[in-house]
């Protein structure tokens, strides 16, 4: 078997050699995929879009069709994360350490819990003492990396950032908090439900406004629509719907990335955990 | 408003997952509602879109408002449109059939299901109406990631099953995206029709030649033609039932789709005739899916199972459909007639064998005996459909064939011919063990008094069974009458085949 699989391996690398062998040059500028359609987006995107980051208006412009499905996709991969993962049976123990003396218990009625405060405390599976210099580094990080999440989200149009790169860092820091406190607090603060809303809200906001532009005379996505209720140049108001289907994809990929990491790391309970 | 019909087929079921997902949290029933909603939208829209082309020809689509090569576009012709009429009413009677199934298969986590159901469906109503090729590859990952998703909530062996298909399809997926990737660098561009267009002079190229084999070897993994297949039984198998419904029939017939719009819409007939021993392997690689699926199918003792390897050797009839379909004057004829029926005969098998599951907790084809009693409807629907398949006239599996060793005649290849007749024997092998243990062999114990109907699967599940069995007869009828030639001479038409050879 691993013989067959090392002889298929070496064709598929020898097709690929193979298909190489007549590509252009490495950065040809007369090759195919510099001439076709590049120069076009090159010379009039600017005009057409009043984006001055090709990249973008591409992305969400030109092909945002393909990038509404991208964040589909996410969204998709939180479902999935959801239907396979999140454990309803509340067959559950939970531990709890008496602080005055050390001693660990264990509850097993589901329903049974303990008056945490001074007297217990929540004892998690992997719990590990969080450490007092990490806790107050984090705490104070965290807020500045959420800003710059939203700041790379807004940029999108003018500067390499975007909606997946900017979801992708307000993400991260929720599960750095997670990661530095523990997953209660995380859970406690932001509530599953809202978290879920804020996966649909996100694809909502991106799909919303393409179809927004079918009943005000546009194809789906053709942003210049909007014109009829944001009198505004049409070229400009491009600017402002790629804006706007970037913070939706912001919002999803935020609320996925933390569906998906509490998932995980509480095995689908979402109480305890790392 | 009729013109943007195109894309509110498209868009309908992807506003039914994001209303589901609010509103089920609260609101238990509300997802299963929503999803008929958008599903019924669906399917009327791919009416009325489907009557449109076949009145003024193929439909286009401008998205974003973006002329074609720069922007995407939707192009709809005879093919795209009967697709989307079949895949969105393959839909729609599956979730009325899943409806039941579900609460009992998975009841904490019903809503969660909807939503992952209609984003699959959203995905292959998108394959079906694309006409750009990276964006074809999104949407199928949209398909394929609900799909893997479904496939793991199953049974308990089922998380394994989702697992290697996850891992299977993904190589798939980046084989498409390889060969994809590769066409851009010969060319410049991602529309289809526009790669038609500018293909031709670099037939030669070994690019574009490596990338047909790569996107070629991938869709065979997705539609799971025989060396590629070895994810398809167990997913099969251990998925939900409304799931092994639906990604048997739909999925796996948009990515056949997809296969014949990259190979005849890009890559046209005369890149096939250029490169000659392409269309022989094509052929030969699904008469081989044809043997070797009903071998395996013979061999299996799970109903469930069983169908899958009988789903390989349907796929193999389609492959070679596609392989013969430039040497005859048939041209895509055998190809779309089988697609068509067997999405209907597969479905209403898989309805009725997960019925027997949802009821009786039987998986096994050696404990089926006295099923006519306990669940006469159901048993008469799985029998039914089986009569469709091995090809008793006027079912869809003997137009099927029919046309398929019509064309195989026509193109001089006898040994066709040869392998179809002995599929269709084997295929009498395996399913008349069904039939004999439904109706032949006695029930191994009297059942009691009152057994006669009370076994019977719920309305809601028996509907769709009914409805998709008795079409597999119809639509044999409806082929032979004639009635949908124009369709098919529409679709030879746009791939330029079935002329003279």
């Amino acid at each position: 078997m691993r013989l067959i699989g090392f002889i298929i391996v070496c064709i598929c690398g020898g097709l690929l050699l193979y298909g190489t062998s007549e590509f252009p040059d490495w950065g040809d500028p007369a090759s195919p995929a510099s001439t076709h359609l590049s120069n076009d987006y090159i010379e009039k995107a600017f005009d057409q879009t009043q984006v001055p980051n090709l990249v973008t208006a591409v992305l969400a412009d030109y092909r945002g069709f393909d990038t509404m499905f991208e964040t589909a996709v996410v969204f998709c991969a939180g479902l999935a994360c959801l239907l396979l993962l999140r454990d309803y049976s509340r067959k559950k123990e939970r531990f709890y350490r008496h602080v005055p003396t050390g001693v660990i218990l264990q509850v097993k009625h589901p329903e049974k819990k303990l008056p945490v405060g001074t007297e217990f405390e929540y004892m998690d599976k992997d719990w590990v003492p969080s450490d007092l210099i990490i806790k107050n580094v984090c705490r104070i990080l965290i807020p500045f990396i959420q800003i710059y999440a939203l700041y790379v989200v807004a940029h999108g149009d003018f500067s390499p950032g975007g909606g997946f790169q900017g979801g992708v860092i307000f993400g991260s820091s929720l599960i750095l908090l997670a990661i530095s406190y523990n997953l209660r607090t995380l859970v406690q603060r932001v509530k599953e439900k809202a978290l879920g809303i804020l996966c649909a809200l996100g694809v909502l906001v991106y799909v919303g406004i393409g179809a927004l532009c079918m009943p005000l005379g546009g194809n789906f996505l053709d942003y210049s629509a909007l014109t009829r209720i944001i009198p505004w140049d049409p070229h400009h108001i491009r600017a402002y719907g790629m804006l706007g289907v970037e913070i939706g994809v912001g919002i999803a990929v935020m609320a996925v990335m933390v569906v998906i990491y509490i998932n995980i790391a509480s095995e689908g309970r979402h109480d305890e955990g790392l | 408003m009729n013109q943007q019909l195109p894309m509110v087929i498209v868009v309908l079921p992807l506003f039914g997952t994001i209303a589901g997902f609010c509103t089920g949290w609260w609101a238990r029933k509300m997802p299963f509602i929503l999803a008929i909603m958008a599903l019924g939208g669906s399917f009327t829209g791919a009416v009325v879109v489907a009557s449109g082309v076949m009145k003024t020809g193929p439909l286009h689509y401008h998205i974003s408002g973006w002329i074609p090569p720069f922007g995407i576009e939707y192009r709809i012709d005879h093919l795209n449109a009967l697709l989307l009429v079949l895949i969105s009413f393959l839909a729609l009677a599956t979730a009325v059939y899943a409806r039941s199934s579900v609460e009992k298969e998975m009841p904490d986590r019903v809503f969660l299901f909807w939503c992952l159901y209609l984003l699959l469906i959203t995905g292959l109503l998108g394959i079906a109406v694309t006409g750009d090729l990276f964006n074809l590859f999104v949407l199928l990952e949209v398909a394929s990631l609900a799909g893997y998703a479904l496939v793991a909530a199953g049974d308990r062996r089922a998380a394994v099953a989702g697992f290697r298909y996850l891992v299977i399809g993904t190589v798939g997926a980046c084989f498409y995206l390889l060969g994809v990737g590769y066409l851009y660098i010969a060319t410049g561009t991602l529309n289809i029709k526009d790669l038609a267009v500018l293909l031709p002079p670099l037939y030669g190229s070994g690019t574009v030649i490596t990338a047909f084999i790569f996107i070629l070897a991938g869709l065979a993994i997705k539609i799971a033609l025989f060396p590629f297949h070895a994810w398809q039984p167990d997913a099969y198998t251990h998925a939900p039932s409304a799931v092994s419904v639906i990604i048997s029939t739909a999925a796996a017939k948009t990515f056949t789709y997809a296969l014949i719009r990259v190979m005849f819409s890009v890559f046209t007939i005369d890149f096939m005739r250029s490169n000659a021993p392409m269309t022989g392997v094509v052929c030969w690689t699904g008469a081989a899916s044809i043997i070797i699926g009903s071998v395996y199918a013979i061999a299996q003792d799970n109903l469930k199972r069983m169908l899958a390897y009988s789903s390989i050797a349907n796929v193999g009839y389609l492959v070679l459909g596609i392989g013969l379909c430039g040497a005859t004057s048939l041209g895509l004829k055998p190809v779309v007639v089988h697609l068509v029926n067997h999405a209907l005969i597969k479905g209403a098998m898989f309805m009725a064998a997960c019925a027997v599951i949802y009821r009786q907790e039987l998986r096994h084809i050696s404990g089926l005996q006295g099923l006519s009693r306990q669940m006469p409807v159901t048993a008469l629907m799985l029998v039914l459909a089986s009569l469709s398949m091995i090809g008793l006239p006027p079912g869809g599996g003997f137009v099927s064939k029919w046309y398929l060793i019509l064309a195989s005649i026509e193109s001089g290849q006898w040994g066709f011919v040869a392998v179809i007749f002995v599929s269709t024997l084997l295929m009498l092998v395996y399913f008349w063990r069904v039939i004999e243990m439904i109706y032949i062999r006695p029930p191994l114990s009297e059942p009691a008094p009152v057994t006669r109907w009370s076994g019977e699967q719920p309305l809601g599940m028996m509907i769709p069974c009914v409805v998709l069995s008795v079409l597999s007869f119809a639509i044999g009828l409806v082929w032979m009458s004639g009635a949908l030639d124009g369709l098919i001479q529409g679709v030879n038409l746009n791939f330029g085949l079935g002329g003279v050879p």
